[in-house]
Order: structure tokens, then C-alpha cells, then sequence
């Protein structure tokens, strides 16, 4: 009885592991676009204020930099580890920027809901075991960028209470 | 769709506090959320029932992202208040849309094919109201930061303010400290060759001293040297016979309160900078 059971539950996990690798590939190969909706987005929204005035180039760069680590977030046995040291880096970079969190927060999002878009826009979730596909799909993609918005959160925490230092040297 | 996210609001807003304390026993020993194992559990649950609640106000609101405020900025301040970190409290939020999702899915809300298809739809509204909240807490949460810095250095903002540190150019205090040393200049003269002693009148030096380490950090130490280097000229030239110590120990002690307090000016200079990006 075990063994349908776990023969079912392999061929979903091949199968999601399969409609996953076509998101992923989707969003490698489709990298520039998907960057270049997502700056035209970052650079007129108003939570994103910070962004208006950086050189597009610049942006670009960031995006396309960011949709490459994410995709070998997707493959890595341990995300989490990874988003730590890759987004780690990345914090810095718009910390130093001087891009206050919430900005570079909402920055992320849009990269995520661009990334979904363009997968939406290219009908990758046709039918319905695609929908169901793209359910649990769309739940790991929510799950790394969890890790990567932690990781964020916290590079920026401890590079503020770095500065803080100065501080308690003061008092 | 309607219908669905209706069925979904339904199931949030009656389990509310099941999900909410399935949340806090989450939340509570998870070890990215360390603040908020110490905390009340009743309060925990609270904050949870109040953010599954806000799913039924969101779905009604004419301007969602309005209403998300009214949850977002009493947990900002909650977690302000309680000193738990901003990364703690956004993976918190992450566990709240987590349990939720994981709630729903327990209790078979997407099973058929068309419930799945309609998950995605709803799945992506979740989000949206994940993203609001998280933004409007983050930016919440620094603004009570920026407050909070702002109060305790308010003195320090004045004294910057004022034009002192990290102004350099300041002519005035050129020409005030200028004219101090001029002065201690002529005082040394007075007592050393008129008056033939070396009682301490030394001290007024910390005027200028002090006053040049507070406009220019740690570039003012050529004050206390030029103050030491005089005192001890001045000795050898009109004080010849009485013991150079007392004056040399004085000289020694210009160049280190000079230096102590032009070093922690510095600090103060950073301290500003950082006020200032986060007043920016």
C-alpha cells in the first residue's frame, strides 16, 4: 500500500521540481525583460522614491545580478544559507547606497511580482495540472524570497548597529 | 473568484484565534524569532488574531492598502516598543501568512482542480496583503528609530546645528580660538618675564584647547602643541633656574585632553552622520 503512496508522492515532486526548472529557466532566459519591467516599475513607484533619480543602467545591473542568484537559491540544497551569503552582499550594496529598508524591501517584491508576471503574461500556467503545479511553485518562490527578505532585514540591522557603536563609544 | 476569497475570508475571520495560537507556538520557539519566545503568549495570540482580522477589513476597504495601516503601524509600534528587531518582526509576519496558508491547506480548501486554480488567484492576494503590511511596518519602524535618535541627540543636532564640528571653514571660530591663544600668548609673557612665576594660570589654556577640539575633532591637536611648545619656550627663555616638570607635565596634559576630547568629538561627528541618513 506504502508503495503507490510514495510512487504518487514522487512523481508530484518530479513533476513540481520539473515546472519549477521551467520558471526558473523562463526567468534566466528572460532575464533582461523581466529587469527591464521591473526598473521602469522601481524608478515611477512611490514607495521606491530612492530609485528615481539612480542611472537605469545601474538598476539594471542590480536586477539582472539579483534574478541570477535567485535562480541558484532554487536549486541549492540549503536556500537559506545561500540567500544569507548572496543577499548579505546585496544589503550592503544599497545600504552604503544609503536606500533606506523599506525602500529596498519593496524593491524586492516588485522583482518578485515581475518575476510572476512575465511568467503569467507567458501562459505558463495553462492547464489545470500546471495550476496545480503553479500553486506550490509559487508557494517555494514565496519561501525564498522569506529568506532573502530576512537576510536583508538583517544585514541591514547589523550594519546599522555597527554605526550605532559610535554611540556607546560616546556615552 | 469572488466567491472563493470569500470562502477564504469566511475560514481566516472564524479560526482566527486557531490560527493565531497556532501561529504563537510557531512564532515562540522559532529560532529566527528569538524576542518573542519571552513574551505573553496571550499577547502573541492578540497581535495574530488582530492581523487575521484585518483580511475581512482589507477585502471591504476601498483603499486596502490604507486599511492595512491600521494593523501595520500598532504592531510597528508594538515591536518598537517590546525592542524586538525589524528582521524579527518581518519573519514573523512571514510565519503569520505561513500558518495561515498552512491552515487552509489542512483544512482541504484546495483539493479539486478548480480549487486549485482559484488558489493561485487568492494565493496572490494573500501576498499583496503581505507585501502592504511588511513595507508599511518596515517604514513605520524606521520612523519610530529616526523619533527615537532624534530625541536622544537632540542636544548633540543643536551643537552641530550651531556650526561647530565638521565645519572647518567657520571663520568666526578661527578668529575666537585665534584670539584666545593670542591671548594665553601674552598672558605666558606677563607672568613668565613680568611677573617671574609659573603659578598656575595655565589652566585658562583649556579654554582655546577645549574650544578647538569640540569645532575640529582630532585636527585641533595643533592648538594644545603650539600652547605646550610656548609654555616650555617661554620657561627656558624667562625661567631659567626653576625646574622645567611642572611646566612640561602641564604641556603633556594640553595635548591629552586635546586629544581625548577631539577623539570623542569625532564619534559625536559620526554619530550626527548617522542621524542625519536617518533623518534623509
Amino acid at each position: 500500500m506504502a508503495y503507490p503512496l510514495l510512487f504518487i508522492a514522487f512523481e508530484r515532486e518530479k513533476a513540481m521540481k520539473a515546472f519549477i526548472a521551467k520558471l526558473v529557466d523562463l526567468t534566466e532566459k528572460n532575464a533582461d525583460k523581466i529587469a527591464r519591467q521591473w526598473a521602469k516599475d522601481v524608478q515611477t513607484n512611490w514607495k521606491t522614491y530612492s530609485y528615481h533619480e539612480a542611472p537605469e543602467e545601474k538598476i539594471l545591473r542590480e536586477a539582472r545580478e539579483f534574478y541570477g542568484n535567485f535562480q541558484k537559491m532554487f536549486f541549492d540544497e540549503s536556500p537559506y544559507d545561500l540567500a544569507r551569503e548572496i543577499f548579505g552582499r546585496y544589503a550592503e550594496e544599497r545600504y552604503r547606497e544609503g536606500i533606506p529598508l523599506h525602500e529596498a524591501l519593496y524593491a524586492l517584491i516588485l522583482m518578485r511580482r515581475h518575476m510572476w508576471l512575465y511568467a503569467e503574461f507567458q501562459s505558463l500556467f495553462n492547464d489545470e495540472l500546471e495550476h496545480r503545479q503553479a500553486v506550490e511553485s509559487l508557494s517555494r518562490t514565496i519561501l525564498m524570497f522569506d529568506y532573502i527578505i530576512y537576510s536583508v532585514a538583517n544585514t541591514f540591522w547589523k550594519l546599522m548597529k555597527l554605526e550605532r557603536t559610535a554611540q556607546s563609544n560616546v556615552h | 473568484m469572488q466567491s472563493y476569497a470569500a470562502k477564504l475570508i469566511d475560514l481566516i475571520e472564524s479560526k482566527s484565534q486557531n490560527i493565531a495560537r497556532q501561529w504563537a507556538d510557531d512564532v515562540m520557539q522559532h529560532p529566527r524569532t528569538p524576542s518573542f519566545h519571552g513574551l505573553a503568549k496571550s499577547v502573541v495570540i492578540e497581535q495574530g488574531v488582530d492581523f487575521y482580522k484585518l483580511f475581512r477589513r482589507m477585502s471591504m476597504a476601498e483603499n486596502p492598502y490604507e486599511e492595512a495601516k491600521t494593523f501595520s503601524w500598532k504592531y510597528a509600534e508594538k515591536i518598537y516598543d517590546e525592542k524586538i528587531p525589524l528582521r524579527e518582526a518581518l519573519y514573523a509576519l512571514m510565519l503569520m501568512r505561513r500558518n495561515l496558508w498552512l491552515y487552509a491547506e489542512f483544512q482541504g480548501m484546495f483539493f479539486t482542480a478548480l480549487e486549485k486554480q482559484q488558489a493561485v488567484e487568492s494565493l496572490n492576494r494573500t501576498i499583496l496583503l503581505f507585501d502592504y503590511v511588511s513595507y508599511q511596518v518596515a517604514e513605520k519602524y524606521e520612523e519610530l528609530m529616526r523619533e527615537h535618535v532624534n530625541k536622544i541627540f537632540s542636544s548633540a543636532r543643536n551643537f552641530m546645528e550651531r556650526g561647530c564640528l565638521g565645519r572647518g571653514k567657520n571663520l568666526f571660530q578661527r578668529a575666537l580660538i585665534g584670539g584666545l591663544v593670542f591671548l594665553a600668548f601674552v598672558l605666558t609673557y606677563y607672568c613668565h618675564a613680568v611677573g617671574r612665576t609659573s603659578v598656575v594660570f595655565t589652566h585658562l589654556f583649556y579654554i582655546p584647547i577645549v574650544l578647538a577640539a569640540v569645532c575640529w575633532g582630532k585636527k585641533s591637536m595643533v592648538v594644545p602643541v603650539i600652547l605646550g611648545l610656548m609654555l616650555l619656550c617661554s620657561h627656558a627663555v624667562f625661567l631659567k633656574g626653576i625646574p622645567y616638570a611642572e611646566d612640561m607635565i602641564r604641556a603633556a596634559m594640553f595635548i591629552v585632553v586635546g586629544f581625548v576630547i577631539g577623539w570623542l568629538m569625532e564619534d559625536i561627528r559620526k554619530v550626527w552622520q548617522l542621524f542625519d541618513s536617518l533623518k534623509g
